[in-house]
């Protein structure tokens, strides 16, 4: 199966992308664990699109395609913004720091590699293409 | 999301109501920002209604900790659900907080 959602970068448009997820996770019959956790990497790798792919006011549109069967699922997302590769970009958060030492960002890049099975990343035509992949174990 | 803030003499507690994500990081900051700069002693987050918690959720968290640290104020978390609790694990974050 295959399916996929168009949006803008606006912070609101994560709600489409929740409803989305949570869609083809009931669809799946994953349990509720799973569809909280893909829901939470997808917010990360897409949040940061919207916040920083794009010039500010600039409107710019992130596609997310699903392609899914019962033992994989796996979204590729696309934009037209900033090359960025957030596998080699990002700083991993020190998840062993002290409350005063401990930095704010990284935690989301962090999350995606630590939940997902496959994650890639690869500029083609002039667009950022993001794939992170989750293996699914269904009894 | 929602908050539903008690006080009660130098105890505070704030329930935290749906979800906290991207989308709404803001408004949780305009909700307890006025009761957070009255530097309570004893902040209790009660996390017994959160559905859902993202890294600009957990950003939140470690904010008002470092706050509530630097005044020697104490931040005590409730009620998380298993689920919620594990992002806590994966980041590290089950060590910098008190987690009840």
């Amino acid at each position: 199966m295959e399916k996929t959602l168009i949006i803008i970068n606006k912070v609101d448009e994560i709600n489409k992308l929740a409803e989305f997820i949570e869609g083809i996770g009931e669809e799946l019959g994953l349990d509720f664990k799973l569809i909280m956790n893909l829901n939470l990497v997808m917010e990360e790798a897409v949040s940061n699109i919207i916040l920083y792919a794009y010039p500010k006011d600039v409107e710019g549109n992130i596609k997310i395609k699903v392609i899914y069967d019962n033992s994989k699922i796996l979204f590729e997302i696309k934009d037209k913004g900033f090359a960025f590769d957030p596998t080699k970009d990002a700083n991993d958060a020190d998840i062993e720091a002290s409350v005063e030492e401990r930095r704010i960002g990284g935690l989301g890049i962090f999350l995606i590699k630590e939940m997902m099975d496959v994650v890639e990343y690869e500029r083609v035509n002039d667009e950022n293409i993001f794939r992170i992949e989750k293996k699914i174990y269904n009894n | 999301m929602n908050l539903e803030i008690v006080k009660n003499g130098s105890k505070v507690t704030i329930k935290v109501i749906g979800r906290l994500d991207t989308t709404n990081v803001q408004e949780f900051d305009k909700q307890a920002n006025p009761t957070l700069d009255e530097k309570p002693m004893d902040l209790v987050i009660d996390c017994e209604a959160l559905e859902y918690i993202s890294s600009s959720g957990l950003r939140v968290f470690l904010t008002i900790q470092k706050k509530l640290t630097a005044y020697k104020g104490a931040l005590l978390i409730i009620n998380m659900r298993p689920e919620i609790k594990e992002v806590f694990d994966m980041t590290g974050f089950s060590k910098i907080f008190n987690i009840q």
